[in-house]
């Protein structure tokens, strides 16, 4: 699994968990902005699905592929569930939504790693 | 109760910090679910009490999402009692698991009062909870 475009990943998703709780704390709801920022990590994690899958394929060493896949696929849905719950809150909660998405997505890029190196109990 | 002439009309519990408190609940929801789908697809001979636990957590995270978030009245009730038996599964798992150590050879949501998960599942029954209350 390409290490240098997860640790990017987890980097770029940090930041934005930390921009989110910043502008919550500041009594922000959530902003255009703030949904941009969702769309690009989107892309990214959408990147890190396609590039995993092709490299699964492409492979014959041993792990457990479904749930690879399951957590690829896992880590996509976060982001939209969480904008679309977040969205109608016209508070700082809904901004303080988008920032436990965001700091989730690390923890699945990490779970997916784990997968991917077939250290998973 | 203050107002007999009208219908008492509870907050509701999907608003506010509440929108939060679904978010973590859904999760747990996310996390339990996907925890107990892999191991009972995988290895379900190895730790069947462990796997059903793990399976049983999911379903009632999942109803505790759900509930809290749609937050009618019927709703409520449902909450209640899902986080309730969410209060009672993570405080008997997390004693059992410490004090029977051999019987959960592989671990749940709950086991050592979810210290794999930050104790939050042990926090979030008693923040759920909680809210039922400030909301009603």
């Amino acid at each position: 699994m390409t290490g240098t475009y997860a640790t990017a990943i987890t980097v770029v998703a940090l930041l934005f968990a930390g921009w989110a709780l910043i502008s919550a704390a500041a009594n922000r709801h959530p902003t255009l902005l703030l949904l941009a920022a969702g769309v690009l990590l989107e892309t990214l994690l959408l990147g890190l699905a396609v590039g995993g899958i092709v490299q699964m394929a492409g492979t014959e060493h041993t792990f457990a592929r479904a749930e690879f896949v399951g957590y690829l696929l896992g880590a996509l849905a976060i982001l939209p569930l969480a904008y679309y719950w977040a969205w109608g809150e016209k508070s700082r909660s809904g901004t303080v939504v988008i920032a436990l998405a965001f700091l989730i997505t690390p923890v699945m890029v990490l779970r997916i790693q784990q997968v991917w190196a077939g250290s998973v109990g | 109760m203050s107002d007999p002439g009208a219908a008492h009309v509870p907050a509701p519990t999907g608003k506010g910090f509440g929108r939060v408190l679904v978010a973590v609940y859904g999760i747990f929801a996310l996390a339990a679910t996907s925890r107990s789908a892999v191991q009972l697809a995988t290895d379900f001979g190895d730790a069947p009490l462990a796997y059903l636990l793990s399976a049983f957590a999911a379903v009632v995270y999942i109803v505790a999402t759900v509930s809290l978030a749609r937050g009618d009245v019927t709703s409520r009730r449902l909450a209640t009692v899902a986080i309730s038996i969410e209060l009672i599964g993570v405080l008997i798992v997390g004693t059992a698991s410490l004090l029977f150590p051999g019987a959960f050879p592989k671990a749940t949501v709950w086991t050592g009062f979810g210290s794999g998960y930050g104790f939050i599942p042990l926090v979030l029954p008693f923040v759920g909870l909680w809210w039922l209350r400030h909301t009603r």
